[in-house]
């Protein structure tokens, strides 16, 4: 902590970007030092990046139909492979590649965007429950017991039943099946937080409960559960997958990984590419996000232990 | 003294180039109790983590033996569990050794079956249970299976006793275990070892900070200096005869209850109006049965207390834990309203007062804090902290920085901190800056929770200079709550001694050090460590300490 020591008092703007960062600025550089978090980072950022720009500038479309170029396969894997279409085309005729991208796409949309979500909204009810207590935490703690009581695929048919599915759709319902989990992780370190001699100090000085939980413990309780939350983004794309493969996800034409596998079972055995491809990038996507979580998780435990 | 069953030859521990503990020699028999007294830093808790050997990670014995019944530790012993039933470890801090999520009992049971996997689990328990009947645990039976959140400080320290004797071990290494408690309990926890250590034939080294605590435990004490160890005789020689000069200093610095004519000044003047009027206060609060839905126990915390609090006195509030302080703080600092009688300040209730007016009210009356290290958010700047109370008030910018450097001058911080976090500051520093937090709001009372009582010696002194002189310049009146009787006799005009939720005498200074009326008193007195006689002996009075 030295280095925080030295700053001066005439830069009070970095001084208090220090101050709300310090023990998150460590757990990123120490996760930053690991092979694997690089590894996982890089990776992440060309899927996410090919997935952006890769169907914009493409001539090949991902949803154009063409069939006398189907069940073409991808380089170099048996007759009639094309620099056009690098990973084959599907029983449509339509290039593998750019289905992948646009599933990808999609999938880690619906997965960060699900997440950042669930954070919000489940770490915002379980803080308030936490440090609220008396009502404020029966009420939403019932709630969230009654939300983990519904199973996600039951109440995924019920919602996308009635509704059509869509992006937006498909985020409620996995973000409905996760906030609780948050808000139970939120509130037991809410409740310690509470507990603590600061607190009772600025109640002293006439801080009300709004401003201490805002200001003060938020900041403290919020940037671990973070670094977890990112491992569930991966929890997620799975999720979306699994509702694609039952027909709840992302209708068709629009490509996602779990319709596409889906329709390419019944070519198994003739064209395996099909169902291969979007199971590989998943994959890579998945282990590139788990990768990170399980670096920063691990850089945690040793900023933290490291700090006692 | 019969064989050494633990000898400590010239022992050296380094954490890379710094050496830690330098060429110390040791020896401790069967059944004796070999006191190490040290400043915190001396290297204490590094001794006595290499005695169990325990060392922490990047820190290693670099030389010398420390043979246990003639076997060298480090090349005979290294095995953990061997250490675990043949030398026993015991900290200070019992709230972080134990599992929260495991019962007590259970958690015990746990680590004697693990060092004695010969026992039945029957056994195990049978065993656990004796020996926290030993330490007197009142009905361990159903103590057994409570988590260790439900423990008193004492009771938990005695559990880690427990924790430490069921394997039967032949040392004990006690680690400045009586520190966090109370004087009542500490005394306890003392002939408790002391019993032990002689049923048992087992040999303590007793760790201690505190010369006061080794002087009721130790028949020989060794005093550590920057990891050496610079004398050794027994205690009370020691005490009269010290050979070296920084022992000399060490024994001065020991504070004095009886041996003083000294009085602190009385600041009150003839027309003075009570600052805060206390009045039948009561509070009690509803624990629910265990076991049941709809019954509740009623604690009476704080039952019908009176005082007054008159302008610019020092007024002291002592008592065991449990006694109703804390709650009595949470009163007094408005946290929590009573549930009948009345706080008044200057002539009017506070319960009058509410929203913006009791926001205003507030600045008058201000809390200090009695942990340090949670005392202040991890994540906020030492400048932000401080400027709060100013900062809810609506202050402007300038004005309010301006304050906050007045106020850091006036408690002794350097205004350079003021964009820092408190990660880095010292304890003393950092229950500075909760004192210039209050002081921005220009308080005419200053409530002390323990504020003190974390702090070694020469802060502490430090912080009772800084508190007489903010007295004189800002007018200022403190209510000191504390357990530590001799901080308390030399600072407090008046004093009140609480229990169980009474106050059960109000009286000056001499009067409640010198003419105790109150049996309880009079107990809570005898129980103080000291080097000085007691102008009375209250030992047979029969108090139970709180649990």
């Amino acid at each position: 902590m030295s280095d925080v020591a030295q700053i001066t008092p005439t830069a009070p703007v970095a001084a208090e970007n220090e101050g709300q960062s310090t023990v998150t600025m460590r757990i990123l550089k120490t996760a930053w030092r690991s092979k694997a978090f690089q590894f996982g980072f890089w990776i992440f950022v060309i899927l996410v990046v090919t997935s952006l720009i890769l169907p914009l500038v493409s001539p090949v479309s991902a949803t154009k139909m063409a069939i006398r170029e189907k069940f073409l396969p991808p380089l170099f894997m048996g007759e009639g492979w094309s620099w056009i279409h690098p990973l084959g085309t599907d029983q449509l005729g339509r290039d593998m590649l750019m289905r992948c991208m646009v599933g990808l796409r999609y999938s880690l949309m619906i997965g960060i965007i699900t997440v950042v979500l669930m954070f919000i909204v489940g770490c915002g009810l379980g803080l308030l429950a936490g440090f609220k207590g008396k009502w404020w935490d029966t009420i939403i703690m019932r709630i969230t017991d009654a939300q983990l009581s519904l199973p996600m695929i039951i109440l995924a048919i019920t919602i996308l039943g009635i509704s059509k599915p869509s992006v937006a759709s498909i985020i409620v319902v996995l973000g409905l099946s996760g906030w609780p989990l948050y808000a139970r992780v939120a509130r037991s370190a809410a409740v310690t937080e509470r507990e603590k001699e600061y607190v009772r100090g600025l109640r002293v000085v006439g801080a009300g409960d709004w401003r201490i939980l805002l200001l003060y413990a938020a900041p403290n309780i919020l940037p671990p559960i973070a670094f977890v939350a990112v491992l569930d983004i991966a929890r997620m794309m799975i999720f979306e997958s699994i509702l694609g493969f039952l027909g709840l996800g992302i209708q068709p034409p629009t490509p996602s990984f779990g319709s596409i596998i889906a329709d390419a079972r019944k070519y198994l055995i003739n064209a395996w590419w099909i169902a291969t491809s979007p199971g590989v990038f998943l994959a890579v996507a998945l282990t590139a996000i788990n990768l990170m979580g399980a670096s920063l998780e691990k850089a945690r435990n040793t900023v933290y232990a490291g700090a006692r | 003294m019969s064989t050494p069953i633990l000898k400590v030859d010239n022992l050296t521990v380094a954490a890379g180039d710094n050496r830690i503990i330098d060429g110390v020699s040791f020896e401790v028999g069967n059944s004796e109790i070999y006191g190490i007294y040290g400043e915190s830093g001396a290297g204490k808790t590094t001794l006595g983590r290499a005695l169990a050997n325990w060392l922490p990670a990047g820190v290693e014995q670099t030389g010398g033996k420390v043979l246990f019944a003639g076997h060298d530790l480090r090349t005979t012993g290294a095995n953990r569990v061997t250490i675990g039933r043949d030398i026993a470890y015991i900290g200070a801090k019992p709230q972080s050794a134990l599992d929260p999520t495991v019962p007590v009992g259970p958690q015990i049971v746990e680590k004697l079956l693990m060092v004695q996997p010969g026992l039945t689990r029957t056994e195990a328990k049978q065993r656990v249970m004796d020996l926290l009947h030993e330490v007197r645990i009142a009905s361990p039976e159903e103590r057994f299976y409570d988590y260790p959140t439900k423990y008193s400080g004492g009771m938990m320290q005695r559990a880690m006793i427990v924790d430490a004797l069921c394997a039967d071990p032949a040392v004990l290494i006690a680690d400045d275990i009586i520190r966090p408690l109370d004087v009542t309990v500490a005394a306890q926890i003392v002939s408790i070892l002391k019993d032990l250590c002689l049923k048992r034939k087992m040999a303590v080294i007793f760790l201690a900070s505190s010369l006061l605590a080794l002087r009721l435990v130790a028949g020989k004490v060794g005093v550590m200096h920057e990891g050496r160890l610079i004398e050794e005789q027994p205690v009370e020689t020691l005490l009269t005869a010290p050979k070296t000069e920084y022992t000399k200093t060490a024994i001065s610095h020991v504070p004095r209850i009886w041996s003083s004519n000294e009085f602190p000044e009385d600041r009150g003047r003839a027309d003075d109006k009570p600052l805060m009027e206390v009045r039948e206060v009561s509070r009690t609060y509803k624990v629910r049965k265990r076991g049941t839905f709809g019954q509740f126990n009623h604690v009476k915390a704080v039952q019908g207390v009176s005082f007054d609090i008159m302008p610019r006195e020092n007024f002291g509030i002592v008592g065991e834990s449990g006694c109703g302080k804390s709650t009595l703080t949470r009163l007094l600092t408005w946290l929590e309203k009573p549930d009948s009688g009345d706080i008044r300040l200057g002539g009017t209730s506070l319960a009058n007062f509410s929203g913006r007016e009791l926001l205003d009210k507030r600045r008058e009356f201000q809390l200090l804090l009695q942990d340090p290290y949670n005392s202040l958010p991890p994540r906020v700047t030492v400048g932000r902290m401080i400027e709060e109370g100013l900062r809810l008030r609506g202050t402007p910018k300038a004005e309010m920085r301006e304050k906050v450097k007045e106020a850091m001058v006036s408690v002794g911080l350097p205004t350079s901190i003021y964009d820092d976090l408190p990660n880095a500051l010292s304890t003393g520093e950092r229950q500075r800056i909760s004192i210039a937090r209050a002081l921005v709001l220009d308080p005419k009372l200053l409530i002390l929770d323990e504020t003190l009582s974390a702090l070694d010696q020469g802060e502490q002194s430090k912080l009772i200079d800084l508190f007489a002189k903010l007295q004189e310049t800002k007018d200022l009146t403190y209510v000191f709550i504390s357990h530590d009787l001799a901080m308390v006799r030399k600072v407090c005009n008046r004093i009140g001694a609480m229990y169980f939720g009474k106050m059960v005498e109000i009286g000056d200074n001499k009067s409640i050090f010198f003419e105790p009326k109150h049996d309880y008193t009079k107990a809570l007195l005898s129980a103080a460590p000291t080097l000085d006689e007691k102008p009375f002996d209250a030992g047979e009075l029969g108090f139970e300490p709180i649990q």
